[in-house]
């Protein structure tokens, strides 16, 4: 029998985090497992993080496991246990993993549960064929094994799980056919849907599938429109050739293991489906039980974090009273709210509220400017308008536009900008604003957003040449004095542009800032290069 | 198919493991799930449904769907997502289900 203070089962995010506020409150840890490396699914998150600087916004997932690696090696009391499958949580307290084929045996005084989500199914004909994946099952195989499961890809749901894979698929070199949605609006954030547009990719809303073809694996699919009401319109399908079907249509949170601890449930669709009843402090009905992370309610991986770091300091304050540690629960429990407090956070509060009985706080208020944005991925005219300088301002410097249109939550512009010039948030879900008096247009924030949606334009010089500046993040890389194709919004190719300069230092960590002369009258709709392959 | 570059990523393949499949001599790397090893080499069938003899592939990656289940050096219902790949090591179908009495 193993003894420690807390095990912490499940080693993604929420468990991590969990084990490392633990250990530095001085608890004996244990942390088990399933897999040979620690992270859960931030080891294939190759996209930066949206949320607060403090919670390493702008930093891609896999950096952020390889510092969560670190830290938690350098805790002599935190001990973790790879390769382990946690069995058994028994009333006695004693819990069980499997282990090199052994069975061990642990009692400790608490217990974080951490396990995560699992993908969901979508009842389709022939959605039993090989070929037909979750899109989490395709973003293992590419980012972790360095294995591409198919050439065309039809990606079913355009949440941010659907929007962020299709994207990382093109990097992965493949081709995504395009991303259906059956509600009329984009289910993500608008930042990810405008970057896949711009590399040519449809999104069909009110859109589903009927059905998969093919024998021994996917050929193709039939897809059908919906009307207003979710009705499939007759005479409406049309077919796409693909050789895969990446399912994208949202995670149930993983309760089988927590199942058996006694614990209560209940159905809540906002947070996911069956999750654990749970308090603010994250704790179960079950004395000593914590839950964090996906398990308790489907959200970002940094909500996950912050999951983790209150469940693993309120284990602490219950086993060991008398320390420190009530300013930072606090700290952590205010983090999470202004996480979930603007627009995109609306879901998980309602959810949250029928979970604790809480009334729903005041909704924040909204910006009805993003309809035709949010079912197409495409800044009109309109979004646009809002972010440029006067006419003035454009002739006598370089400036920077900020295609973030959307209130999610997310700062790194902000803290990002040597000059002062995008103005400072009074809450994390404010849009930026940016202070052309102060902006120079010298593109430091462009590396630094989550969104890739800042460019900067200058169109300073006589005659019809400008400069864009905008992120890059594929493969070729281009050349200085090279012509490449230039794409518009929706991936249109709207001429040519020679390249002026190509910048990859560390600190923009493989997101290459490519500046391009073009035609003065494309600057507001050049958003995407293609570097134009020498056959 | 391997990725062979990544703007983001690099993927070291270092050591050469040889494994069979149904038989045949197959090889993928140090790292390799069996899963990620059979689909570098094109292979995304990996069982057939026990009642209507249904191709079955990937689906979830994690080791919870049940959908990769195959039969690994003579043991069913191995979940060959999460299992990595071993010099020497036979790997099957398991069709049309795997019994747990074929093996104790």
């Amino acid at each position: 029998m193993i003894t420690c203070d807390l095990l912490v089962i499940g080693g993604g995010p929420a468990g991590i985090s969990a084990a490392v506020a633990a250990g530095k409150a001085g608890l004996k840890v244990l942390l088990l497992e399933e897999r040979e490396r620690l992270g859960g699914q931030l080891t294939k998150q190759t996209h930066r993080f949206f949320g607060s600087v403090a919670e390493r916004a702008g930093t891609r997932g896999i950096a952020i496991i390889k510092d969560l690696e670190t830290v938690v090696a350098q805790l002599e009391n935190v001990e973790v246990s790879l390769s382990t499958t946690a069995l058994g949580i028994y009333e006695d307290g004693v819990s069980t993993a499997l282990k090199s084929g052994k069975m061990i045996k642990i009692k400790p005084k608490a217990i974080v549960v951490a396990t995560g989500a699992f993908e969901k199914f979508l009842p389709f004909e022939n959605n039993d064929l090989p070929g037909v994946y979750g899109a989490g099952a395709v973003q293992t195989l590419m980012n972790i094994y360095g294995v591409l499961p198919a050439r065309r890809i039809l990606m079913i749901g355009s949440g941010n799980i659907g929007l962020i894979v299709s994207y990382q698929l093109v990097q992965a070199g493949a081709e995504v056919v395009g991303v259906i949605e059956a509600s009329p609006k984009i289910g993500g954030y608008l930042v990810h849907a405008s970057k896949i547009r711009r590399l040519g990719i449809p999104i069909y809303p009110s859109c589903t599938i009927k059905k998969a073809f093919g024998q021994d694996r996917v050929a193709g699919a039939e897809l059908v429109r919906l009307d207003e009401k979710w009705k499939e319109i007759p005479g409406s399908q049309f077919t796409v050739d693909c050789d895969a079907i990446c399912l994208a249509v949202g995670l149930n949170p993983l309760i089988d293991l927590l199942g058996q601890s006694g614990c209560q449930f209940k159905y809540i669709p906002e947070l996911g489906g069956q999750v654990p009843i749970r308090d603010e402090s994250m704790r179960t009905n079950v004395p000593h039980l914590y839950i964090a992370g996906d398990l308790s309610s489907i959200e970002e991986a940094t909500a996950a974090l912050l999951e983790g770091e209150l469940a693993g300091l309120s284990a602490a304050k219950q086993i060991r009273p008398g320390q420190s540690l009530e300013a930072r629960i606090e700290e952590v429990k205010t983090h999470l709210r202004a996480l979930r407090s603007g627009p995109v956070g609306e879901k998980i509060r309602s959810g949250l509220s029928k979970l604790t009985g809480e009334a729903l706080p005041t909704p924040s208020p909204r910006t009805n400017a993003i309809d035709e944005l949010s079912r197409t991925g495409i800044a009109s005219p309109a979004n646009l308008a809002g972010v440029l300088p006067d006419e003035k301002r454009k002739k006598s410097r370089a400036y920077a536009v900020i295609e973030c249109y959307q209130q999610i939550p997310c700062d790194p512009c902000v803290h990002n900008c040597p000059f002062g010039a995008i103005k400072p948030f009074s809450d994390i879900n404010d849009l930026p604003i940016v202070d052309f008096d102060l902006c120079t247009g010298c593109g430091q924030c462009i590396g630094r957003c989550p969104g890739l949606a800042i460019f900067t334009v200058d169109e300073t010089r006589d005659g019809d040449r400008a400069k864009i500046t905008l992120p890059y993040e594929f493969l070729p890389k281009p050349v200085r004095e090279e012509m490449v194709d230039l794409l518009d919004r929706s991936g249109k190719c709207v001429g040519q542009g020679v390249v002026k300069s190509v910048l990859n230092t560390p600190k923009q960590d493989k997101t290459t800032i490519v500046t391009v002369e073009i035609h003065r009258n494309l600057v507001q709709d050049v958003r995407q290069i293609r570097v134009v392959q020498k056959s | 198919m391997r990725i062979s570059e990544h703007p983001i990523l690099s993927f070291r393949h270092n050591k050469e493991v040889h494994f069979t499949f149904d038989g045949k001599e197959v090889t993928g790397y140090e790292g390799d799930t069996i899963v990620s090893a059979l689909h570098a080499l094109g292979i995304w069938k990996l069982s057939e449904s026990p009642v209507h003899r249904r191709p079955r592939g990937l689906f979830c990656a994690i080791g919870h769907c049940s959908s990769c289940l195959m039969r690994v050096n003579g043991v069913p219902n191995v979940r060959s997502c999460v299992t990595p790949i071993e010099e020497g090591m036979v790997v099957e179908s398991q069709n049309p289900r795997g019994d747990l009495y074929d093996h104790v």
